[in-house]
């Protein structure tokens, strides 16, 4: 397969201010009041390429800054530097009738069925809204028709097109994301944890469906999740996040037979496989920390077992291994490991 | 000596639509120290079951009919005032969400204070003490800090393991985890699982794991219970029902793990989703999504047969025990038909195993 690139991010970084009013900055603790810092730092400098018609898997731990890397792509939240390119279009700094056309080449489903379909509007009117904005030439008649092979492609009968969300179980409902989606036929679908509000045999459903999607619509995905189990599955290649940097990414097969990064490897180690013999998970000390200053040297630093001087001071690169993987980590690089 | 014996317990919801069984049948054993899982997709009853080995089914749910036996006691019939001494202190419970468990306007101390002060005679000063020897044994860094701290100044993984440390304060017999980790991070929910087994290893405290997740299980539990829309499909041993699944929705379920199928094909999925307690199919509640299903299972219910490692309910597994047995009278050697029971009893032979 040729690689064509379709969705470039580079040097992506993101601050999120969480200021509040004068008088609930301060806080006190033991009777001393201290300033609160102001500042969260969700991204720094993300570099990553998506290729068309593959499927990107960005994983991490809950704060390390995937589900805001997709709302920058998607435009829901503007990153404070670096570009993100759709082809060879910038879109970063587009304004919202600017964006028009490219929100209908890419769409997102989100985490939670529950919460993102509108409970108010019937699965016709959720549906068809998308699809009467981006084409405004067709005739109701086509636009029923439309909905109706669209709901059909998900496995949702199209009889139960009057009825309202919560009229649907947590798979059906995704399903109906889904459909969403794919209603105004884009080649880019990102999805910020489809999976994790579902029961095990309907995640299987459900990417079931969506790898369905990708071979007949040939789409690209750029598939954010904390679950190994299915990065393993379904992904091409696999970002791995830490801190609001990228610090491992290559193919799939790659990283679960050589996970270089240490953090990487940690991350393996602690997926709960059925056969009980499995190696014991590495642990590693403490927790995410919430990143309030911009990190000097590695973000990895403060867990990371093989720390040393130099992991303080100097921010690790991304150096391409001869395997095809790319990671940063000082470690790696000076073949400590 | 068994330690926890629940016989034929039903509970119902008392709804506008009728009385829905939640719970039918439900019999099983707990020994001292044993870990045991129970496992099944949301819908399946495991949380009602966990609740109501505590008695803290609240209206418009009770308890029908069976009885949960402690020690002999039986609880199903205690008051809540007589409840109330065994909860926390002869069963703990855990529950999935750290933040909501926690009192957000108290102190981490005064919580797990209040909790040895109302089923001890300590004094205060001991109290303390007691408590921050189980922040310790949980392994949190400097508790005399972290015991004056209230809980929204603690991270997820601090606040689960402050949980269980609140669980271990009286030396329970029973620790009920409802879901313990899957508000929590991989790493995270490694080291408290890690935990979790140690804990109940060293107090020898028995621990009744409720989880959706067949890895979590396989990491933690000796014996599992599968459960079914109310109902326990398939009991035994961890590792045999992870490697050789009878029930067909147990092996459903392992199946549509991702692991189970090869990179880049489809998930073995399991068509359709569990019936809501409204309309219950009948007959075994499964065979509408059941690839095995037979006339008879859409009429009468499958009886708990022991095939030699586990308890299956299913009419599938039944014939197959049945030919064996037939063809057990034809033969002369007894010992080859301990041989077949191995190999036959496989329904669909499958390669399983890490990769």
């Amino acid at each position: 397969m040729k690689h064509i690139p379709l969705l470039q991010i580079s040097h992506l970084e993101k601050r999120f201010s969480v200021k509040e009013k004068w008088m609930s900055q301060w806080s006190l603790n033991r009777g001393r009041s201290y300033k609160k810092q102001d500042t969260v730092y969700a991204l720094n400098k993300v570099t990553l390429t998506l290729n068309k018609g593959e499927t990107l898997c960005v994983v991490g731990e809950t704060g390390c800054g995937k589900s805001t890397l997709a709302r920058a792509v998607m435009g829901l939240t503007k990153p404070d530097s670096g570009e993100i390119y759709y082809g060879d279009q910038r879109i970063d700094n587009l304004n919202d009738r600017q964006r028009l056309i490219f929100r209908r080449r890419m769409q997102m489903v989100f985490q939670n069925p529950y919460a993102s379909l509108n409970p108010r509007m019937t699965v016709y009117q959720t549906l068809s809204e998308p699809i009467a904005f981006h084409n405004p030439q067709l005739s109701r008649i086509e636009v029923d028709q439309k909905i109706t092979t669209l709901m059909e492609s998900v496995g949702i009968s199209p009889n139960w097109v009057d009825r309202y969300p919560h009229e649907f179980s947590g798979g059906q409902r995704q399903r109906i994301s889904i459909a969403r989606a794919l209603s105004v036929e884009p080649d880019l679908i990102i999805a910020d944890e489809p999976l994790a509000a579902l029961d095990v045999s309907v995640q299987a459903q459900v990417l079931n469906l969506m790898m369905d999607k990708q071979e007949e619509y040939n789409l690209t995905y750029l598939f954010i999740t904390h679950d190994l189990a299915v990065v393993e599955h379904f992904s091409n290649r696999v970002a791995v996040m830490y801190l609001g940097t990228v610090c491992e990414l290559s193919d799939t097969k790659t990283l679960f037979n050589n996970p270089k990064h240490p953090y990487t490897q940690a991350l393996l180690s602690a997926i709960p496989r059925l056969d009980n013999n499995s190696q014991k998970p590495i642990k590693l000390i403490g927790e995410v920390p919430t990143p309030y200053e911009a990190i000097i040297g590695c973000p990895f630093q403060a867990r990371c077992p093989f720390a040393q001087e130099k992991c303080f001071i100097e921010a690790p690169k991304m150096i391409q291994q001869p395997d095809g993987s790319s990671v940063s980590c000082h470690a790696v690089e000076e073949q400590r490991l | 000596m068994e330690l926890l014996n629940v016989h034929n317990l039903n509970v119902n919801f008392q709804l506008k639509q009728g009385d829905l069984a939640a719970l039918i049948d439900i019999s099983f054993s707990l020994k001292k120290g044993e870990r045991i899982a129970f496992v099944g997709e949301s819908g399946a009853g495991k949380s009602i079951l966990g609740f109501s080995i505590v008695n803290l089914i609240s209206k418009p749910g009770y308890i029908k009919s069976g009885s949960i036996k402690l020690h002999d006691n039986e609880l199903s019939h205690l008051s809540n005032r007589q409840m109330r001494h065994i909860r926390g202190k002869r069963i703990a419970m855990i529950f999935q969400d750290p933040m909501m468990t926690l009192n957000p306007v108290l102190t981490i101390g005064e919580q797990m204070v209040e909790a040895i002060l109302s089923h001890t005679d300590l004094r205060k000063k001991e109290a303390k003490n007691l408590a921050i020897e189980k922040l310790v044994q949980v392994h949190i860094a400097s508790p005399e800090n972290r015991f004056d701290q209230y809980p929204h100044e603690l991270s997820g993984g601090m606040r689960q393991r402050v949980i269980i440390a609140i669980a271990l304060l009286l030396t329970p017999d029973i620790i009920i985890a409802d879901e313990p980790t899957t508000a929590l991070d991989v790493t995270i929910q490694a080291e408290i699982l890690e935990l979790l087994k140690q804990i109940c290893d060293d107090n020898n405290v028995a621990l009744i794991l409720i989880s959706h997740d067949l890895g979590v299980v396989s990491r933690v539990a000796e014996r599992t219970i599968v459960m079914y829309a109310g109902r326990i499909v398939e009991q035994g041993p961890t590792l045999e029902i992870i490697n050789d699944p009878q029930h067909p929705y147990t092996q459903g379920l392992l199946n549509a793990l991702p692991q189970m199928s090869l990179p880049g094909q489809r998930l073995n999925q399991i068509s359709g989703s569990m019936p809501s307690l409204l309309d219950r199919p009948s007959g075994c509640a499964f065979h509408e999504r059941c690839p095995y299903a037979m006339d008879k299972c859409k009429q009468g219910l499958p009886e708990f047969l022991f095939n030699g490692v586990s308890h299956v309910a299913c009419f599938m597994v039944e014939d197959m025990l049945e030919d064996l047995n037939n063809d057990a009278d034809s033969t002369y050697f007894d010992n080859e038909l301990d041989e077949d029971l191995d190999t036959s009893l496989e329904i669909q032979p499958q390669t399983r195993g890490s990769k």
